[in-house]
């Protein structure tokens, strides 16, 4: 059906005159195209191959026997002095691929050429101090224009033509700390037409995270949403309903300051309607100092995208004290247990517990760790909260005031997570999650002396440690009806890259080791693997065009890793920076080899 | 065509990017040779930091911009000012504005004004040098005497609201001090500006921070007719009730340190520093040395 829209603007294109570029083919991105994507082969116009962001292709032209013969098609440098971290999943539609780079900037590519179409750069201010690498995670896509946030904390659209700006709007101030990397999240509503959602990203201290929804023909803002409660929301440029109850979970004003950015941006689901929003840690770090659940700090939050109302909220680290930032992915999918269809969704949580909820209302269905060795929590109770070690919760700095180093704790994970950012898939095939994690964890104690903006100051030490002498990485096969994990690959260095899954039997991963690697979605074997020339710390994709199934990475090391040392380092302080995006297919006549 | 006009505009961005680059060329860390022969040197001061350093539309203004001047004036050369907000802590600080430059334009000073002289900040970071102490920093509370006459335990906060600017040294301590006891009563500014507002307008009539910047409070308070009083009570558990102020520079920097220390000698010595300090209604204290 799309193919056949495609075609025919083609040959409306080509009655105009034959100078065309094929870019004037490009079809207007619908809002239904969007929610069809993870079944239309033929484009990637979300960010995790569909809105539930599954990150399952039904493709199966590659499959296990053939996946031998997958080649290069061709390589495109991002160029520019400036490399980092490669965070992006592109986008492909009609022919062009859209993806972004380091340093907030955005490219168009002709994928039967490899040839640039245009690049844009934003202009960054000297001010920003991005906490944790100059990534970005990818655009969105809709009607004529492309959408990305950018490291000064605006959100851009883009002519998706020509690369030329339509609209730019700021999403905080970029001088008070924050920042934006997530890919937008587009979705449908009755009363106020399409909406493109985002989260905001910043400085640990101060920044309350917010969800909000702007028109994406104007960039004007349509409702707002704070999650930390006491906040008020809006709707219409008006006050809208206060999140949650003031001071029911946080002491004096502290809820004013308190965290929760929603930096990973959010995932939706067609049949709910609702927007799945994970939200960060709270702050301050020190957990003594506010006790109390702290509300809806290290959550997953299901909103309403007609009113911007939250519908429910499920926390998976109260009272936070590790840096267990609760911004992971939610993943919509159905759940056949004990003969029924639970209408189900999972996340696996930096706090290394793989957890299955209700997402039509957020009830806990179950929680299994996905990581060994977990320390920080025995378990979860029959509601999902946490059997907490209170001797391995981070002791108060105040109780060691005399200026010397506290005693350490080791707690498992560590601050960067059982998994981190990098997003899971979901096969609907052999109905298991692929999910990329780490095996470490992390010395935690009270620092003698620190200054800050110029004044002595307490702060935390913590290093991040490997629990295993051979690998940190590790992807797991998990099964969300019973938690188990059905196969383990393990990777020397800590694994930071998103998976997909095909229904051709296939997981695809990239390694900070510059391999692009894929797995039999039975057994993990590993079936293949490229060598990019960089660390891959990014999302790949695959698509189907003129017959053929391709599959793309982009590459390029980077991330929170590189900068933390400790034992973590003498794993990946080897790897070279990149900057690019590698097209793989089957050359003609090898598919059915 | 569409292709060669995405191509011209490339070449004006490339052009932006190269005029950007040549203005923030002089801002490397340099040795005193290099400095000196530059005609220019750079210095690093907090932004929103009164009333040591801040930025409005008179362009740079604070204690430590005019210290910066003299040291400028010293050295026989211009006066360039790198002002940026605090990062989490020292550490990151001197990587970002003393030896390693900000992440998207690597731009960092020569000098950086206002480091707490610590032998330990010292030691861990190898890459710069701390030096020249210049002014004793303390902690205290700045308090309306209609209202709160005086103020010798912090047990006075236990039912009145006390301002303080977020995340600070003075927030720390509040917010842990008596086991919780003063949460109720912290009110927390976002900027050190909002919490002086808030005693300002009268919405609290106390606010903790160091004693400079109570004494400014004072000083601004005087203007708008409340007449204030410095108190240090004691403070329990407290990391530190005091500490030196002085510079820092790149590891390979060290003689430029030395001239800068000369020029700070200098202004002490005159009786200068007092006065600058005094401009800002805050008495100049001498640096205690261990």
């Amino acid at each position: 059906m799309k193919r056949k829209q495609t075609l025919l603007a083609f040959a409306g294109s080509l009655t105009l005159g034959a100078a065309c570029f094929s870019t004037s083919a490009i079809a207007d991105v619908s809002v239904d195209d969007l929610m069809n994507d993870q079944a239309t082969t033929g484009d990637i116009v979300t960010n995790g191959l569909g809105p539930r962001g599954q990150r399952f292709s039904p493709l199966d032209t590659l499959n296990k026997d053939n996946i031998k013969n997958l080649y290069p098609v061709w390589s495109f440098s991002f160029g520019g002095e400036k490399q980092r971290g490669q965070e992006s999943q592109p986008l492909i539609k009609d022919g062009v691929m859209y993806v972004t780079g380091s340093y907030s900037r955005m490219w168009a590519i002709d994928i039967a050429s490899g040839e640039e179409l245009w690049q844009y750069d934003a202009r960054l201010p000297e001010g920003i101090l991005p906490c944790c690498d100059v990534v970005n995670r990818g655009a969105a896509i809709l009607g004529d224009k492309v959408y990305f946030g950018t490291l000064d904390a605006k959100i851009v659209a883009l002519d998706a033509k020509t690369g030329k700006v339509v609209w730019r709007k700021t999403i905080g101030d970029y001088e008070a700390g924050y920042s934006y990397t997530a890919a937008p999240l587009i979705v449908p509503t009755e009363a106020h037409g399409p909406l493109i959602l985002t989260g905001n990203s910043g400085g640990e201290f101060g920044v309350v995270g917010v969800v909000e929804a702007r028109n994406p023909e104007t960039g004007e803002t349509v409702w707002s949403r704070p999650v930390i409660e006491g906040h008020m929301g809006t709707l219409n440029g008006e006050e809208s309903t206060m999140t949650g109850t003031k001071n029911a979970t946080w002491p004096g004003d502290m809820w004013e300051n308190g965290g929760g950015a929603t930096w990973l941006g959010g995932t939706y689901d067609p049949d709910t309607k609702l927007a799945y929003f994970g939200t960060g840690n709270p702050a301050p770090w020190n957990s003594h100092l506010r006790p109390g659940d702290n509300l809806h700090s290290a959550s997953r939050i299901a909103i309403d995208p007609e009113t911007g109302e939250i519908e429910w909220g499920f926390q998976t680290t109260p009272n936070d004290a590790w840096d267990y930032d609760g911004v992971n992915e939610f993943i919509s999918f159905d759940m056949e247990k004990d003969g029924e269809t639970v209408k189900a969704g999972a996340t696996a949580d930096r706090n290394g517990f793989f957890y299955v909820l209700d997402r039509t209302n957020g009830e806990f269905i179950s929680a299994t760790p996905f990581v060994q060795n977990i320390t920080w929590a025995e378990g979860m109770d029959e509601n999902g909260k946490p059997i907490w070690n209170p001797e391995n919760r981070p002791g108060d700095p105040t109780e060691s005031a005399d200026g010397k180093k506290g005693e350490a704790i080791f707690a498992v994970p560590g601050f960067l997570g059982g998994k981190n950012w990098m997003p899971m898939a979901y096969s609907q095939n052999t109905k298991n999650f692929y999910v990329p994690s780490n095996e470490w964890g992390m010395d935690l104690w009270n620092e003698p002396v620190t200054y800050k903006k110029g004044a002595a100051y307490l702060g935390a030490g913590f290093t991040i440690k490997p629990v295993f002498d051979d690998y940190i990485g590790s992807l797991k096969a998990v099964d969300p009806v019973s938690g188990e994990v059905k196969w383990e690959y393990k990777n020397k260095a800590p694994l930071w890259g998103g998976v997909l899954t095909t229904a051709g039997g296939l997981v695809f991963t990239g390694t900070p080791e510059g391999y692009l690697k894929a797995f039999d979605d039975e057994t993990g074997e590993e079936l293949w693997k490229f060598q990019t020339g960089t660390g891959i710390v990014s999302s790949p994709i695959t698509w189907e065009q003129d017959g053929e199934q391709y599959v793309a990475i982009v590459a390029g090391w980077g991330g929170a890793v590189p900068l933390w040392g400790g034992e973590v380092a003498k794993v990946v302080n080897y790897l070279n920076q990149g900057g690019s995006v590698w097209v793989f297919k089957i050359p003609e006549g090898l598919a059915s080899k | 065509m569409g292709a060669a006009l995405n191509k011209v505009s490339f070449i004006v961005a490339s052009l932006l990017v190269l005029a950007l680059l040549g203005t923030g060329g002089s801002l490397l860390a340099r040795p005193l040779d290099d400095v000196v022969d530059s005609g220019t040197i750079s210095i690093f001061v907090y932004s929103d930091y009164a009333p040591y350093s801040w930025e409005d539309e008179n362009g740079a203004q604070g204690i430590d911009v005019e210290i910066g001047k003299h040291i400028a004036e010293f050295l026989e050369v211009d006066v360039e000012f790198l002002i940026r907000g605090a990062d989490e802590n020292l550490d990151d600080d001197l990587r970002v504005n003393i030896w390693k430059g900000d992440l998207i334009h690597r731009r960092y000073a020569d000098v950086m004004l206002h480091v707490p002289f610590d032998r330990e900040v010292d030691i861990r970071n190898e890459l710069a040098v701390l030096s020249s102490p210049y002014f004793q920093e303390k902690m205290a509370v700045v308090h309306n005497v209609s209202e709160l006459p005086e103020v010798k335990t912090f047990g006075r906060f236990v039912t009145n609201p006390i301002a303080v600017e977020l995340d600070t040294a003075g927030d720390f301590f509040l917010s842990n001090a008596f086991r919780g006891q003063l949460q109720q009563s912290v009110r927390r500014g976002r900027t050190f500006a909002d919490a002086e507002n808030l005693y300002l307008e009268g919405e609290v009539h106390a606010l903790m921070a160091s004693k400079a910047q109570a004494e400014w409070v004072a000083f601004q308070a005087a203007k708008a007719g409340i007449e204030s009083r410095i108190s240090q009570p004691p403070m329990p558990g407290i990391v530190r009730t005091g500490w030196p102020i002085g510079i820092a520079v790149k590891h390979d920097s060290r003689d430029l340190s030395y001239a800068v220390g000369d020029a700070l000698t200098d202004l002490i010595e005159t009786g200068k520093m007092g006065e600058i300090y005094e401009r800002y209604g805050v008495s100049w204290s001498a640096p205690e040395l261990e």
